[in-house]
């Protein structure tokens, strides 16, 4: 008896020491950012947020790596793309072949993340895609990579479409104008939005239909020439900068869409708040954001918790605090339960991982659940609409779908 | 049709402004400022501090940015021009310096402001003239969109292009009707001859760097309103459409620059018009055709050398 407890002792003593043996001193998470450029207020908020989970862990003596059975510091190690698809392909690589990074995890934005998807893929490193969302990315011969925090944008605009094709005739919306941003997120909303209107069959007839370039700063040739169609309601897919422009340009020339739809005044509210002002943004539908929603949560903090902690950390105002800080900390959460399950850093593993986590984790940005092509389909954002409260700030009216309503729509706008 | 046209002047002569500072740099050292755009950046930075702290109208900002850059153009003439001119290839030379120097410009600016965009609300451009405008076109004394042939277009594309209209005039009247421009249009013409003939050359191009950034500046004030936003990295933009324009019109020549700004405004709502994905295309296309077709510009004229 003795002599077998010795036995099982020695094993186990041999078996900690092999884990220990093994146990890398630090886990090494690769990543990129843009701290300048067009693409700068969406990533650096995601990226903040990560760091600020990192520095959490790290202070708590690191993450826990079931692989190890033991906690491990995180290092971060990031590089600035700048906003450069090129630049952003030369960093991903360096950070696979050089850094040897543990985890790869992609740029905000389906721009950035464009470049990672195919070198990922090349060197077979599953990718953690923060937000990029186009549905290029996502195919069934690819097993590397999987959308961690907005929904794949070939879903994501369903409430908007559902909407017009629902309830639009009811209300008077015949006539649609569709303006979108040339690029792979903006690009896929608007093939999306399109095919949805034309599927269900509904007496709605798209009147304008074109695509500018992502850099555009200027509409108010193309404004006029939208009110020269006449349509019943404008949805305009465009990023933080596009929309900011186009909701002043509309001021501006004195405009008046009796639907206007726009992504980012509900994704980034603070920032075009800031930029186009809360009369700016009053009457126009957007997307519901998971800060609005208040999600019940099963790991990670809650949305107030998050805010306080990001409140506490970033004091200088200088990063917003909106939807990508909140899809930077949801990434990170994945990270964290990911690498509590793996039983090794093996990249396919670690998608197991990931794909074991789809529709039992429910985090702050909703419940993470994924199609069998990594594409993310829960963490869904209704259609609302932006009105003011008394005290003349912006508050969020869900309006689609019916069952999360919490108000009607204004239609048309006054 | 109307509309485009329309809008491409207004819009168009606000690219003159953006441009003409670039074109008396470049015509009086033959030096390429990169960082253009970069000054019209941080001209956009003194509109948005003087509304957002003082609570001004952002027209204020017009003779305190251009007053501020000025003073900077001279101090930064002192300290680079001179030995870059030294160099066997400064028009070279002046392109990697002034690279390098917009890229700490971008890199200072975002450090010390972050990297979000900015803006001004519209109805503040020029709100103290409101009452002025409303008593000429008549109307409510508030500051709305400007109604034109039925048309509406935004109030400050209207300060924009009458401010730009302005400060043309001024170079102008400074080139050709004072001594000082005199001299400066000696060295744009004949550098070495003017050297020779007993000119203060680094005086001439001194002055000419500094009026060159406060104009870059005055033009930064209006970005807001133009571009919906702007951030540190907005000058590399700002500093390629300056050279469409200025190429465009030809080179040292202010009424070139307000001409190569209008085709370029014209074009461009044009373009948006009618083949919207393409717009952005449209300052390298309209490059490669005025190099192949016409070198010296619309307004360019032919220099024989004896």
């Amino acid at each position: 008896m003795i002599r077998k407890a010795a036995v099982a002792l020695a094993a186990m003593m041999l078996t900690t020491q092999a884990f220990a043996a093994d146990a890398p001193a630090e886990i090494k998470i690769g990543t990129l950012y843009a701290s300048s450029g067009r693409y700068a207020s969406i990533s650096m908020p995601v990226h903040s947020a990560l760091k600020l989970w990192v520095d959490q862990k790290n202070a708590e003596g690191g993450v826990f790596v079931k692989a190890f059975d033991k906690k491990i510091p995180i290092k971060l190690v990031a590089y600035d793309d700048q906003s450069n698809t090129a630049t952003a392909a030369t960093l991903y690589n360096q950070l696979v072949t050089q850094d040897k990074v543990d985890l790869l995890v992609a740029d905000s934005g389906s721009v950035l993340t464009a470049p990672a998807v195919t070198i990922a893929r090349d060197h077979k490193m599953f990718l953690f895609d923060q937000t990029g969302t186009g549905a290029s990315f996502f195919s069934k011969d690819n097993p590397y990579i999987a959308l961690m925090s907005d929904p794949v944008s070939t879903i994501w605009p369903k409430p908007v479409a559902d909407f017009i094709t629902h309830d639009g005739p009811g209300l008077g919306i015949k006539k649609v104008a569709i303006l979108y941003s040339t690029n792979e997120f903006t690009g896929t909303q608007a093939n999306a939005v399109r095919k949805f209107i034309k599927d269900s069959g509904a007496p709605i007839e798209i009147v304008y239909d074109q695509g500018i370039p992502t850099e555009t700063t200027n509409y108010t040739v193309i404004i006029n020439n939208i009110l020269a169609k006449e349509p019943d309601a404008v949805i305009h897919l465009g990023y933080a900068p596009n929309d900011i422009a186009f909701l002043r340009n509309v001021q501006d020339v004195g405009a008046k869409f009796k639907m206007l739809f726009c992504i980012y005044p509900g994704l980034e509210t603070e920032l075009l708040e800031k930029n186009v002002g809360a009369k700016g943004l009053q009457h126009v539908f957007t997307y519901v954001p998971p800060q609005e929603l208040d999600y019940p949560v099963n790991f990670g903090m809650k949305m107030a918790d998050f805010k306080k902690v990001w409140d506490a950390k970033y004091k200088d105002g200088k990063i917003e605090f909106g939807f990508n800080s909140v899809a930077g900390y949801t990434t990170a959460l994945i990270i964290e339960k990911t690498l509590s399950v793996a039983t090794s850093l093996d990249q396919m593993e670690l998608r197991k991982a990931v794909f074991s986590l789809s529709g039992n984790l429910k985090t702050l940005d909703g419940t993470f659940a994924l199609d069998e092509m990594g594409g993310q389909i829960g963490e869904l954002t209704p259609l609302g609409q932006l009105e003011l409260n008394e005290h003349g700030h912006i508050k969020f009216v869900s309006i689609y779908p019916h069952e999360t309503a919490t108000g009607k729509p204004v239609y048309p706008r006054p | 049709m109307l509309y485009p046209l329309i809008a491409g002047v207004l819009f168009g002569l606000y690219f003159s402004l953006v441009g003409i500072g670039l074109n008396l740099v470049f015509g009086v050292m033959r030096i390429v400022n990169l960082a253009h755009g970069d000054f019209l950046m941080l001209g956009a930075f003194v509109a948005f501090g003087i509304y957002t702290v003082a609570g001004l109208d952002p027209l204020v900002g017009i003779p305190i940015a251009f007053a501020l850059f000025c003073i900077a153009g001279l101090l930064l003439y002192w300290v680079l021009v001179p030995r870059l001119q030294r160099a066997r290839d400064p028009e070279m030379l002046s392109f990697i310096l002034f690279f390098g120097f917009s890229q700490v410009i971008e890199a200072l600016t975002t450090i010390v402001f972050g990297t979000s965009e900015r803006s001004i609300p519209s109805r503040e451009l020029a709100n103290s003239l409101a009452g002025v405008r409303a008593a000429i076109f008549g109307g409510e004394p508030t500051n709305g969109p400007f109604r034109l042939l039925g048309l509406s277009f935004p109030a400050s594309w209207v300060v924009a292009a009458t401010v730009s209209v302005i400060a043309i005039g001024c170079v102008y009247l400074y080139l050709y009707r004072t001594r000082l421009g005199t001299l400066t249009r000696a060295v744009m013409s004949r550098r070495d001859e003017a050297i020779a003939t007993g000119i203060n050359v680094d005086r001439v191009s001194a002055a000419a760097f500094g009026i060159g950034l406060g104009l870059a500046a005055v033009a930064g004030v209006f970005a807001p309103f133009m571009f919906g936003s702007f951030t540190p990295a907005f000058g590399i933009d700002a500093t390629v459409t300056s050279f469409v324009v200025v190429v465009l019109g030809s080179l040292g020549n202010p009424l070139g620059t307000a001409l190569g700004g209008i085709v370029y405004g014209v074009s461009y709502m044009i373009v948006q018009t009618y083949l919207s994905s393409w717009a952005d295309l449209l300052p390298y296309v309209l490059l490669i055709a005025i190099l192949l077709l016409r070198p010296s510009g619309l307004l360019g004229r032919r220099v024989r050398v004896a």
